[in-house]
């Protein structure tokens, strides 16, 4: 994140504008440009973590509900396949990612990042 | 019997469980068959996997869906292997259509084909056609004819226990999709996930358990009988029954007590030992049912010299069990 606010700065030049002190058509641009700069700074100080960390929840979560469903799969029966036929097509694209996920070596350092 | 109906206008099913081979079939066929005199469109439906309407109705009806047999009579025996497997070729073909794939993935197919194996797949069938039924309103009346007796009470338990899980699941699913949308609105992009068909199914799925479960439960508009035979093994049974109907809220409208051999045969002179014995022993059990489910008695059906089949026999043992005359032993 730090590297895209730096690579921001590189590329939107604040004092461009300051120093030509008229507007220009890029003026607004860079405006947004340093705006934006600004937010992403702010963003990856404060929010970037927290989002982070609420998609690792939703992952996990979306794990747990395809173990509910589709469990039967791995050989292990929660509900009856009735349902989970029912629900079955709207799974298929990510039934790669979940087996994946599930049967991923764990260690400490997951934990960490 | 027949007062029941009259007192509960509201009512929309009739359950008939108990023991495999006592009747429930014929008691089922004879309950529809008085209500479709007096209601119309009354569909009496066999879930029994060795379904036996056919044979009383004496007409192949199996697997045939909705057949009409009567003016108002209508009569649907479901052919479970046959509704999987139009179920599992469902499922493909949406999976097909959803992706515009020509063929399903080979672990998706075989998974497919062995969760049409399992077990409990023809019960989810049978429970979901019954659901299904009961949803399109199309019939006044439904009389549904159980398997035999630990499967049909499972049946009625299922959707409880469906409940609970649909229900977290539900709730998984919502925290998820929570999670994911702050996630997004943090990152300043626009929800990612739009419309969560899944979720929506799986309400879907919900909606249908919930609606049916409320009707079973609900003894305006559910009437639940037992069919019991004057013998040891069946008053058992009929007790546990009782116990297991407490648990899950439901009343029990009525015991039927069935294939009783006619009282008057022992007043006969040229009556061999062999049936005395077994009216004796009937009676005696008689005396006991009397004791422990007498309130709970509501029709007594007696022994017929044939098989209860055909239409007119049927018609016969509908007059016997709607207007019962009160009575379970002599004294």
């Amino acid at each position: 994140m730090i590297i895209r606010v730096i690579g921001n700065i590189a590329i939107y030049p604040c004092g461009d504008y300051l120093m030509n002190g008229k507007e220009n058509p890029d003026a607004s641009k860079e405006r947004r440009g340093a705006k934006e700069t600004v937010k992403d700074f702010f963003y990856g100080m404060a929010m970037q973590g927290m989002a982070r960390y609420a998609l690792k929840t939703r992952m996990y979560l979306e794990q747990l509900f395809m173990l509910i469903t589709l469990g039967d799969m791995l050989g292990i029966p929660i509900l009856p396949p009735y349902y989970s036929l029912k629900l079955l097509p709207y799974a298929v694209p990510n039934i790669k990612t979940w087996k994946r996920g599930l049967f991923k070596e764990r260690d400490f350092t997951d934990a960490l990042f | 019997m027949s007062s029941f109906y009259e007192d509960n206008p509201d009512l929309k099913i009739a359950v008939f469980a108990g023991k495999g081979g006592l009747g429930k079939t014929t008691c089922s066929a004879a309950l529809a068959m008085w209500l479709s005199k007096k209601k119309q469109r009354v569909l009496c439906f066999s879930t029994d996997p060795q379904a036996s309407l056919s044979d009383i109705f004496e007409k192949d009806v199996f697997g045939k869906g909705s057949v009409t047999l009567d003016k108002n009579l209508y009569v649907m025996e479901i052919d479970a292997d046959k509704r999987i497997a139009a179920f599992q070729e469902e499922v493909r073909q949406k999976i097909r259509d959803m992706y515009g794939i020509d063929e399903l993935p080979k672990e998706i197919d075989e998974y497919i084909n062995a969760a049409g194996a399992e077990p409990a797949m023809h019960e989810s069938a049978t429970y979901d056609a019954m659901a299904g039924l009961l949803a399109s309103d199309e019939y006044n009346f439904h009389v549904f004819d159980m398997p035999p007796f630990g499967h049909g009470i499972r049946i009625v338990s299922m959707a409880r226990i469906l409940d609970v899980w649909v229900e977290k699941m539900e709730e998984t699913r919502k925290k998820a999709q929570e999670y994911g949308e702050s996630a997004w609105k943090m990152q300043q992009r626009t929800s990612g996930a739009g419309q969560d068909e899944m979720l929506a199914e799986l309400l879907e799925i919900r909606k249908k358990l919930s609606f049916f479960q409320d009707i079973l439960t609900d003894n305006k508009r559910t009437a639940f009988y037992m069919v019991i035979t004057p013998e040891k093994m069946s008053i058992l049974d009929t007790e546990r029954a009782l116990k297991m109907f407490e648990q899950m809220d439901i009343t029990l409208t009525g015991v039927i007590i069935n294939q009783v051999y006619p009282k008057e045969l022992l007043q006969r002179k040229d009556l061999g030992d062999f049936l005395r014995k077994r009216i004796e022993m009937q009676q005696k059990y008689m005396n006991e049912i009397k004791d422990k489910l007498g309130k709970h008695v509501c029709a007594v059906i007696p022994m017929f010299d044939r098989e209860p089949k055909g239409l007119e026999m049927i018609q016969q043992v509908a007059d016997i069990m709607m207007n019962w005359d009160g009575k379970i032993t002599e004294e």
